[in-house]
């Protein structure tokens, strides 16, 4: 056999593969940076394609953990010093007031990044085949984190920290209402149950305190933390990041589309960046807007109109109608959906392509137009109207509870879901009618309690036209 | 008893007993999260009958209660609102919540909102001392009147 190549090739081609063998060594060999495989597929890197989101949620969980222990240093979970040492953060603390800003905006982008997470790992269908488990930690994480939220909203223990979770509380009791209908409440009292089991009392106090500091600092956050060790995990396990599967043919013609880039340095950059421009924003929203606090928690009194965090106002909405159905039942049916959605859902057509392609997009904004106008037009009879307790003053409290704009709405998309589901014999299509109305309902309920609910929960324009009370 | 058998009875008494250890373990720490509740008060004095305004309700913060007083009598209504634990506020039809806007009228009845129930009178009478005295644990019908005069 003649050798073709010629000694300075040979050298050349064995630096190349030195230089390879450098850069696998920089993840492999680094305790941190070994989550990452060493090479990436390069459709995972197209910034239209994750948008960064799961990264982006990541660093803002380490920097809550950072603020976080920062702002633990001095408070003081006790009925009596918890606000005052809020204030002394505030005031007294050397860049005590920038840290809690900072803790409260990386707090709230984080729950807003996570629902644009869950619609896009939704939409480019993440959940389909074996990636179904990690979905499914997705969503058990979503629901940690809001907690995590809630429960760190009464640590300063002002009159939205207080009437939050009061409310929340008695949501959480609100299942009264049910065994009340059944008439079983004195043998199974099952909202006295989870009230007692997240307050410690019947109402809000000392033991809630406690309970919430506890879970806020450290339960949650582990929890939190060892589920997102899990969830990346899994990412490598089910072959990286969800994306356009490539026949055997099309391998053949493009092979430039199956080759992977090496993670060092390309993927460390871009992670570098998008921490960079996260900690940027995060600092100029941390100093130019400060986060809230209010006077100090007064159990005698509730502000008027007592609003929690927005993210928590669609289902303030919801519990306006009712508060079993508002609060306990529509959420956890919401959940139960997102849970179920890879059960639903078994076709593996169109992985890692935005709504599965044109028929999917077109779905997806149907969906939109059809959510928008059911629940705009219950929303506009409700306000205008009133609701069956207006028209009929005696009427029984099941009706209340059965019938309302929310279970309405709800009704109305899964009806729809199911239409397209007969209409194109696609599961995968069904889901996306579903999910997507489900979240325009969703967004509008919430922004009906940002922006158009004032005192008594009574509709208004704007704030401006609030009355004087 | 041959070997087999032996061991396999061996294993599963060991996992029955291991199964019930952790049930154990677990229902004992899940009580700990219910404490017996202490320094409820179920009857409280609030005053003599004299300082309350007559034909009105006032409010008493500490027990979270009105008092309606007029020239016959006294009566006691909760000022929680039965939807999710706001404090009512006093209005000329009756009461309504600040929070998501129930109504009820000034027999506790609800007008409109998402209020499930009516609220609770409970029961008035006067301690030997000569104050008011409110039962928290006897619940009246809305009429219910405890005379004074």
């Amino acid at each position: 056999m003649v050798n073709t190549k010629n000694g300075s090739d040979i050298q050349a081609e064995k630096g190349v593969e030195q230089k390879r063998l450098n850069r696998i060594k920089k993840i492999t060999q680094n305790f941190f940076l070994h989550i990452h495989s060493t090479r990436i597929h390069p459709e995972n890197l197209k910034p239209t394609y994750t948008f960064g989101l799961g990264i982006i949620l990541g660093f803002l969980f380490l920097i809550l953990i950072i603020t976080g222990v920062v702002l633990m240093m001095y408070y003081t979970p006790s009925v009596e010093r918890a606000y005052q040492s809020v204030k002394d953060i505030v005031y007294l603390v050397p860049g005590g007031r920038l840290i809690r800003n900072i803790h409260r905006w990386a707090s709230h982008g984080m729950v807003f990044i996570l629902f644009l997470h869950l619609a896009r790992v939704f939409y480019t269908g993440g959940y389909l085949n074996s990636r179904r488990l990690n979905w499914i930690i997705g969503v058990s994480m979503m629901v940690i984190t809001l907690f995590l939220s809630f429960s760190g909203y009464l640590l300063p223990w002002d009159q939205l920290a207080y009437w939050a979770v009061t409310i929340g509380s008695n949501i959480a009791a609100s299942a009264r209402e049910l065994t009340d209908l059944i008439g079983i409440t004195n043998t199974l009292d099952i909202g006295g149950f989870m009230k007692r089991l997240l307050i410690g009392d019947e109402t809000v106090g000392q033991p809630a305190l406690s309970r919430f500091f506890t879970l806020h600092v450290i339960f949650l956050p582990l929890t939190l933390l060892i589920l997102s060790g899990v969830h990346f995990w899994r990412i490598r396990k089910d072959g990286g990041l969800s994306r356009p599967e490539i026949s055997e043919n099309a391998r053949d013609d493009r092979p430039e589309k199956e080759e992977r880039i090496y993670t060092w340095p390309v993927v460390m950059w871009i992670e570098l960046a998008i921490l960079i421009s996260i900690s940027a924003i995060l600092l100029i929203t941390a100093f130019v807007v400060d986060a809230p606090l209010l006077e100090k928690a007064n159990p005698a009194f509730a502000d008027n109109p007592a609003k929690s965090p927005w993210y928590f106002l669609g289902i303030q909405e919801l519990v306006s109608y009712s508060a079993f159905t508002g609060g306990l039942l529509i959420p956890l049916l919401f959940l139960i959906f997102l849970i179920s959605i890879p059960y639903i859902d078994k076709e593996n057509k169109y992985i890692g392509l935005w709504f599965s392609g044109k028929e999917g997009l077109r779905i997806a904004i149907f969906s939109l137009v059809i959510s928008l106008s059911v629940t705009l037009a219950q929303l506009f009879v409700i306000v205008r109207y009133g609701w069956l307790r207006d028209w009929f003053p005696n009427i029984s409290q099941s009706l209340v509870m059965v019938l309302n704009p929310a279970t309405l709405s709800m009704l109305c998309y899964i009806l729809w879901s199911m239409w397209i589901r007969k209409r194109t014999g696609s599961t995968r299509m069904a889901s996306i009618a579903l999910f997507s109305a489900a979240l325009v309902g969703l967004v509008l309920f919430t922004a009906m309690g940002i922006w158009f609910r004032g005192p008594n929960w009574e509709f208004f324009w704007s704030r401006a036209s609030w009355p004087v009370i | 008893m041959d070997k087999e058998n032996r061991r396999l009875f061996i294993k599963r008494g060991a996992f029955i007993l291991a199964v019930i250890a952790g049930g154990v373990a677990l229902t004992s720490l899940l009580r700990q999260l219910f404490p017996r509740s202490i320094g409820q008060k179920k009857r409280i004095k609030v005053g003599m009958t004299n300082s309350y305004p007559v034909d009105t309700f006032s409010y008493i913060e500490e027990q979270k209660i009105f008092i309606y007083r007029d020239h016959e009598g006294v009566r006691a209504v909760t000022a929680v609102c039965t939807h999710l634990g706001c404090i009512l506020e006093i209005n000329d039809e009756g009461f309504n919540c600040p929070c998501h806007g129930s109504c009820y009228n000034k027999r506790g009845d609800v007008l409109s909102g998402p209020a499930p129930r009516a609220l609770t009178w409970f029961q008035v009478s006067k301690a030997p001392d000569g104050q008011l005295m409110i039962d928290l644990t006897r619940k009246v019908k809305p009429e219910y009147k405890f005379l004074t005069a």
